[in-house]
């Protein structure tokens, strides 16, 4: 209820206040008129009525006509300004958000993944609906915006948010123990806070080798995805043979370390065959030796992809909105000194106690209900949906527990 | 007040069984009635306790008196209790079987033998109820709509507890059946449709709700227990099912069934103030096409409940149109029954004053229905706490207060006593103003956002929620005043005549409590309309 003047909030409001007020009016008449006759016709005075009046069809048809025209009002405003939730301005931004027990994870169309909702001010944000499992409600009360998450189904809201602050987002749809704890924020920053949000994004995610072709604007001639360019694609290089024109001679030859790195200091001296010697040559002042390696490296495919980040994982998905990691009671086995622990499991119908390893680990992440913890409900989804790599991550995380 | 033992007269000791075996046996509508009361009274006192449980929670941030898990259950249960075990059955169920036929002049229902049977489906129904909470695997989590794919992966007991709201589904169109049946074909002579009682009326329109709409619902559950049980999918988007679906399903029984739930309280309503006016009911025709027109118009605003839900936007502007047209036929009522009063001779006897706080809590509750039905506004309010407190001001402050009317207002006649009417007035006036604290506060901090179904909320919600609290104590304080002084009354209350309060029906000509056969050995012949006071006295006592 802090901020009022976001276009979606006022749509809202003014149907509400415009029902609210002639609610209340017409509730004012019906008490003042119910308590006038009351006490004007109270027995102690009125011994006997003094009508026997059984109807009258002239006022049946006022107020039938009258609340008629009344209640129509409020249905065509009420819809009129409820087309204005749906309908989203042409230069909207897209933030797709899924909601599972019980935590909500935002992605951006370039692939990063948060916790929160980041928007920068005064732009419009399309928020795209999904859900893992069972249905929850995507509830903003300072935007006035809500719309149900519904498992294999898309939908959206938008809203706009004129100033700079953090907006409670609540679920709103019951969806079981944890939903009076499934709320997060948007945060809306300024434009200056939002860019260097976002170019952070970039600088923590990408290999230094990218950076750098991006820094340099080597990506402007030269595409990453195969497509053809003013300059060769930079797609799959390592290994591959190609011909070049040297010294007026066409000859064929494998991509390698030394090739790239004499193309980038030295372009013209060998062109690819059908592309023009225009290419400007990278000395060590534009780009420095480490940098050269660090670009040759991405280029033939030897960056060491980055170990995915065990714990980032785990809050992106959700673990610990059911798993803690402090301790506590909560409907899922804790997950501290999960690594040292020897646990009860029941496994086809029979108990079993096992130390807690990889091998069971995994199990337990790729099928969680197969073998369920004594004392807990099988209620956690399959992490399938994730790679090895992050699998790995996620188990040598928990073992150093 | 006197200390006279309490004599069992009438249909209490004329039994052609004796003993218990003469109630559980019985196919006498007016004992199938008290074995109602007793029940749904009961139900009543035990989901309140629930319902009290549930505030003492929300009465600060964080765990206060239970868990999340508890929590869920304990508004599930209270839901469940409330719904099928109190509201649909309360007045149709006990009331209706209690008056319906005398007002009609009728010696029974049309088919007693069904009447009993419905009458055990409501005992089997509760007893899964209450076994599904206690059962292992623990009470059922899923609120009382069921949602799906919650509903279809939750351990714990929704199957047991699905099965019961089945049953009693059973035992509300069984009476359904036959209160429409028994209205057609055993009016008294002289009993033409327009002498009907309005109470009538509505118990017709309600019968033709139950008979219609309670088969949505018993398919909708047995598709629930397919999904648990063997995983058909038909709710499941992921093997060509839909989640939507269920909802439209729950609803086009659900929504039908508030205005069961309503209708024949409006009917009591209906009933009391022409009897506390002396001045026939504003408008008997209008009042009466009112509540066809509410059964009727009330059985197609079911996707209401669904505008956030990912329904198409079409669907939301028919479905937002008819919940407005539903508005008209209750705005009627209210305007007619405030008419009734003009030039009235007012007596505000416990019965009265239970009405008139009827007309007040449910004109709050349908106006904050229409900020519910305008899209718009609804986007923000739909799964809020106002939502709760709006259903509460319809659902407790129309019907629960029509209950209590009911109970103060026929007591005397199915008991032969009467209560202290001094308790009465207190406990009502704390029960009113309990009940508006409590709900009103309610809805207030749903504007400001806090969802429903939450054990768990942020600091600024805080201080209504305590308002909300403390109106709890207030409200529960004046029930139990209100029930001890009623059982009181049953037990050592003042021997009432024929017809205390002045009313003109049938069931007021027969004496208090009446015999077996309701009517001597003539059935009676109607020769005036159910609110003709002329030469209608009032007995002392």
């Amino acid at each position: 209820m802090n901020q009022l003047n976001n276009p979606t909030a006022q749509a809202v409001d003014n149907v509400l206040i415009y029902i609210f007020g002639f609610s209340l009016l017409l509730l004012l008449g019906i008490t003042v008129v119910t308590i006038y006759f009351v006490v004007k016709y109270r027995r102690s005075k009125c011994p006997e009525p003094t009508s026997q009046v059984e109807g009258s069809w002239l006022l049946e048809t006022i107020w039938t006509v009258l609340p008629i025209i009344i209640v129509m009002t409020m249905f065509w405003y009420g819809w009129s300004n409820y087309v204005g939730l749906r309908e989203i301005p042409a230069d909207a931004m897209e933030v797709k958000a899924t909601a599972r027990m019980w935590s909500w994870q935002f992605e951006y169309p370039d692939g990063r993944k948060e916790t929160k909702l980041y928007v920068p001010v005064n732009k419009p944000v399309k928020v795209l609906l999904y859900s893992t499992d069972v249905l929850h409600s995507f509830f903003v009360p300072a935007f006035r915006i809500k719309r149900d998450t519904v498992p294999n189904m898309e939908s959206y809201v938008w809203f706009q948010a004129p100033e700079t602050g953090s907006y409670d987002i609540f679920c709103a749809e019951y969806c079981g123990v944890g939903h009076a704890d499934m709320t997060t924020s948007v945060e809306v920053l300024s434009e200056e806070d939002y860019a260097q949000w976002a170019s952070s994004a970039t600088v923590s995610a990408d290999p230094r080798g990218l950076i750098v072709l991006n820094e340099q604007g080597c990506i402007g001639c030269h595409s990453l995805d195969g497509t053809e360019n003013i300059g060769p694609s930079l797609f799959e290089l390592a290994g591959n043979p190609r011909e070049i024109e040297k010294d007026g001679k066409t000859i064929e030859i494998i991509i390698d370390e030394a090739y790239l790195q004499r193309a980038i200091r030295d372009p013209d001296a060998e062109i690819t065959k059908g592309f023009d010697p225009m290419m400007p040559a990278y000395d060590e002042e534009a780009i420095n030796n480490e940098d050269l390696q660090a670009v040759v490296d991405y280029l033939l495919g030897k960056v060491a992809e980055e170990e995915p980040d065990g714990d980032r994982l785990m809050v992106e998905n959700g673990c610990i909105g059911c798993h803690s990691l402090d301790g506590s009671e909560s409907i899922a086995p804790t997950f501290k000194g999960i690594g040292q622990r020897e646990v009860t499991i029941e496994r086809d119908g029979q108990s079993v106690t096992i130390k807690v390893d990889a091998e069971y680990l995994r199990r337990a992440l790729l099928d969680p209900n197969a073998e369920i913890v004594k004392g807990f409900a099988p209620m956690m989804p399959a992490a399938d949906y994730l790679s090895a790599e992050e699998i790995d991550a996620i188990i040598k995380r928990l073992l150093q527990e | 007040m006197t200390n006279e033992p309490l004599k069992y007269t009438g249909f209490y000791s004329e039994s052609p069984r004796p003993g218990i075996l003469g109630w559980l046996l019985s196919t006498d509508h007016k004992r199938i009635g008290i074995m109602y009361l007793v029940c749904i009274v009961t139900m009543f006192l035990v989901a309140m306790c629930l319902g009290l449980a549930l505030r003492l929670e929300l009465i600060a941030p964080g765990p206060t008196i239970m868990g999340p898990q508890t929590y869920n259950a304990t508004f599930t249960v209270h839901g469940i209790i409330m719904i099928f075990l109190f509201i649909i059955p309360s007045i149709p169920a006990a009331f209706g079987n209690l008056v319906l036929p005398i007002q009609i002049g009728a010696r029974d229902v049309s088919f007693p033998k069904l009447n009993l049977l419905s009458w055990y489906c409501y005992i089997i129904g509760g007893i899964l109820a209450v076994i599904s909470i206690f059962a292992g695997g623990g009470a059922p989590d899923t609120g009382w709509t069921f949602y799906v794919p919650f509903s279809t992966q939750t351990t714990t007991n929704v199957n047991l507890a699905v099965t019961g709201a089945l049953m009693l589904g059973f035992s509300s169109m069984l009476t359904g059946i036959n209160f429409v049946t028994t209205i057609h074909r055993l009016r008294a002579e002289g009993m033409g449709w327009g002498r009907l009682p309005m109470f009538v009326w509505t118990l017709y329109s309600t019968a033709w709700i139950q008979i219609l709409a309670t088969p949505m619902l018993g398919i909708t559950l047995i598709l629930i227990v397919l999904e648990r049980v063997f995983g058909a999918g038909l709710f499941d988007a992921a093997r060509g099912g839909d989640p939507i679906l269920y909802q439209h399903l729950f609803w086009i029984y659900s929504h039908p069934a508030v205005y069961i739930m309503i209708l024949p309280g409006m009917g009591v309503i209906s009933e009391i103030i022409p009897t506390f006016s002396r001045k026939p009911l504003f408008g008997y025709w209008a009042m009466a096409f009112s509540s066809l027109a509410i059964a009727f118009a009330g059985s197609l605003v079911w996707a209401h409940h669904m505008y956030a839900s990912g329904m198409s936007d079409f669907a939301i502007l028919v479905f937002s149109f008819l919940t407005f047209i539903v508005a008209i036929p209750s705005a009627i009522k209210v305007f007619n029954w405030v008419s009734t009063l003009y030039k009235g001779s007012i007596q505000l006897a416990p019965p009265m004053l239970h009405a008139l706080a009827f007309i007040f809590n449910f004109a709050i509750g349908g106006l904050g229905g229409l900020a519910l039905g305008a899209a718009a506004s609804d986007i923000h309010l739909h799964d809020t706490t106002f939502v709760v407190g709006h259903f509460h001001y319809t659902m407790f402050g129309g019907t629960g207060f029509a209950f209590f009317a009911a109970l103060h207002y026929w007591l005397p006649k199915f008991t032969g006593r009467m209560y202290n009417h001094k308790i009465a007035v207190i406990s009502w006036g704390l029960v009113f103003v309990g009940f508006n604290v409590t709900y009103m506060a309610m809805q207030a901090v749903g504007v400001q956002g806090m969802p429903r179904r939450y054990y768990d909320y942020l600091p600024e919600f805080m201080p209504l929620n305590v308002v909300s609290t403390v109106g709890s104590w207030v409200l529960a304080i004046g029930l139990v005043m209100m029930f001890v002084n009623l059982w009181n009354g049953i037990r050592r209350g003042h021997p009432v005549g024929k017809n205390p309060w002045g009313s003109a029906t049938l069931e007021w000509t027969i004496p208090s409590p009446p015999p077996m056969e309701n009517f001597g050995e003539e059935d009676p012949i109607v020769t005036k309309g159910p609110y003709d006071y002329k030469g209608v006295v009032a007995d002392e006592y």
